[in-house]
């Protein structure tokens, strides 16, 4: 932008808003091997997100043959976005697999 | 990443798929969640994509990445991350002149590329008289980073936006209005590039006006410009939703810049929206939507068969959720001198907006295949493309606004419109006659 010679001087105040600190999390922990685990497949509902999980699907067979895999279709962007009866059948697939795999689409 | 977040905070370890670029999305949306470390595996596929090929493929590439991340033990860092530095900057941020800090806020991401009005003490002071809130009164926290939207902090943004005094009403109420609905809000970061229409309502509009006329969603009226452009500015420097880093719209959107109108409540045969809402004629209300598309067009005809032929022939498939209409003051005359109601209106765009029986063959398309994903039901199974579902029980709104001509505007996509009242201070009639005088005059040639 071009300024002028004599232009004036003026202390600003900043836009930027303040936010609470969160509370940190870390991540669970993970498996010692995948194989004959249950591993969950998660999908939103982003076009890419299916075929994603069908090749991770047939790769975790192939690799990891006593593997036992379920999946959920979560028919929106994300979990907060579901409506409570889903969100409880979600907590409830979660709880039957050892760990998952996502598949956001994007 | 919300879903990576929750999963783990549940207990279990997870590996989420991300296309490469959303790489400083995902890490942004962790963190703001308090995972400031999260394991994702990048692939190649592009968002939205349908090649099977490729997909096979780029997953094939990274397969292993995945269970890496699955077994991969933890570092230290991930099992109890350390808090990096906040970045909440001090309140007076910087001196200079006009061009340096509009390259100052440009370079830290704060503006939307145009210059900004230097918000100084005095000039925000001025801007807080719009409100009879205090200066640290809370007005929401706004999703993902939840930013403290203050009336402080939201009017440095209106300073910016070269907004009056009198438009931090609306201001106010549009950002109840963002954070009424979080996945409406959230539209503002979506690949499909949405941008906020805010619809004004009520006696506000005169006082301050907000074009409703003649290009109401043209630039060229304070209002409508700097009032759109102020909830953009609040849209980064509050909720944090900053291109490329968590809006991830891959077209980009002219919207984003200022999307504003009022109802041309005077020239409407029809109650206004908001009364439709449940509000009275004297309540002021805003209302924000996130159309993906604006579109007009001739209408076949203008009387009432013309205009409801051209709406309903106009209306395709997979244009993923509600359906605006904007009808003129003089198109919605002719409705509704030939009998039709608002209600009769959308009845008969839901009804009769369907999927021509051989759409999709004729594309060269499967029949089943192509989705509309705004409209989950109507994947293949049905031919009506504007179906009411429980959580879109209305997904046609209409508008008036516009001068006395013969097009007709649709607005296409998204989540329901919400509305929220605006709250006036109590010295409103001074404050009006302070500022209404400031219009343009366009010298004659």
């Amino acid at each position: 932008m071009i300024s002028g010679k004599n232009d004036a001087f003026y202390e600003v105040l900043s836009p930027w808003a303040e936010a609470d600190p969160v509370p940190l999390k870390g991540l669970a922990p993970r498996l010692d091997k995948l194989d004959g685990k249950k591993i969950g497949l998660l999908q939103n509902s982003k076009r890419a997100a299916p075929r994603i999980l069908d090749v991770t699907e047939r790769l975790l067979k192939e690799k990891f043959p006593r593997t036992q895999i379920s999946r959920f279709e979560g028919r929106s962007f994300s979990v907060s976005s579901l409506e409570p009866e889903r969100r409880q059948e979600f907590e409830d697939w979660l709880k039957g697999v050892d760990a998952v795999i996502a598949a956001v689409g994007d | 990443m919300y879903d990576a977040i929750f999963i783990e905070n549940f207990g279990k370890p997870t590996s989420t798929y991300i296309f490469e670029h959303f790489a400083n999305d995902a890490a942004s949306a962790a963190s703001s969640k308090g995972v400031p470390v999260i394991r994702t595996v990048p692939e190649k596929i592009v968002s939205e994509s349908t090649v099977m090929e490729d997909i096979d493929l780029a997953i094939q590439a990274v397969f292993n990445n995945v269970v890496e991340t699955l077994t991969r033990p933890l570092t230290a860092d991930e099992k109890s991350p350390k808090r990096r530095e906040q970045e909440n900057p001090p309140r007076l941020i910087f001196k200079g002149n006009l061009a340096e800090i509009n390259e100052f806020f440009y370079r830290r991401g704060w503006t939307d590329g145009l210059p900004v009005i230097p918000p100084t003490e005095d000039a925000v002071r001025e801007m807080m008289t719009g409100t009879d809130y205090a200066p640290d009164y809370l007005v929401e926290k706004l999703e993902p980073r939840q930013g403290k939207a203050t009336v402080e902090k939201i009017a440095i943004n209106a300073v910016m936006a070269g907004c009056l005094p009198t438009h931090l009403p609306l201001l106010i109420a549009g950002v109840h209005a963002l954070a009424d609905n979080p996945t409406t809000g959230m539209m503002a970061a979506s690949t499909g590039s949405w941008a906020p229409f805010y619809l004004v309502n009520g006696p506000v509009r005169n006082d301050v006006k907000v074009n409703s006329s003649y290009g109401a969603s043209s630039p060229g009226n304070i209002a409508n410009a700097a009032i759109g452009r102020a909830m953009g500015l609040i849209t980064k420097n509050i909720r944090g939703i900053r291109k490329q880093v968590e809006d991830m719209g891959v077209l980009g959107n002219p919207g984003k810049y200022s999307f504003v109108a009022a109802e041309n409540e005077e020239n409407s045969p029809w109650e206004p929206f908001h009364v439709d809402c449940g509000f009275k004629k004297e309540d002021s209300t805003i209302t924000v939507s996130f159309p993906q598309s604006y579109q007009q067009m001739v209408p076949f005809g203008t009387d009432d068969k013309g205009i409801i032929a051209t709406v309903v022939g106009s209306i395709v498939p997979a244009r993923m959720g509600l359906f605006s209409l904007i009808l003129t003051p003089n198109n919605a005359q002719s409705l509704a001198k030939r009998g039709w109601s608002k209600q009769s209106v959308k009845d008969y765009i839901v009804k009769n907006a369907r999927v021509p029986e051989d759409y999709y063959t004729r594309l060269g398309l499967d029949a089943s295949g192509p989705f509309d994903r705004g409209n989950f039901m109507g994947q293949g199974t049905s031919p009506q493309i504007l179906r009411p579902t429980p959580d879109r029980p209305d997904p046609v709104q209409i508008f008036v606004f516009g001068g006395f001509g013969s097009w007709v505007g649709f607005m296409q996509g998204g989540p329901p419109p919400i509305i929220k009242k605006v709250e006036l201070p109590k010295n409103w009639p001074q404050l009006v006659k302070k500022y209404q005088n400031i219009v343009p005059t366009y010298v004659r040639y």
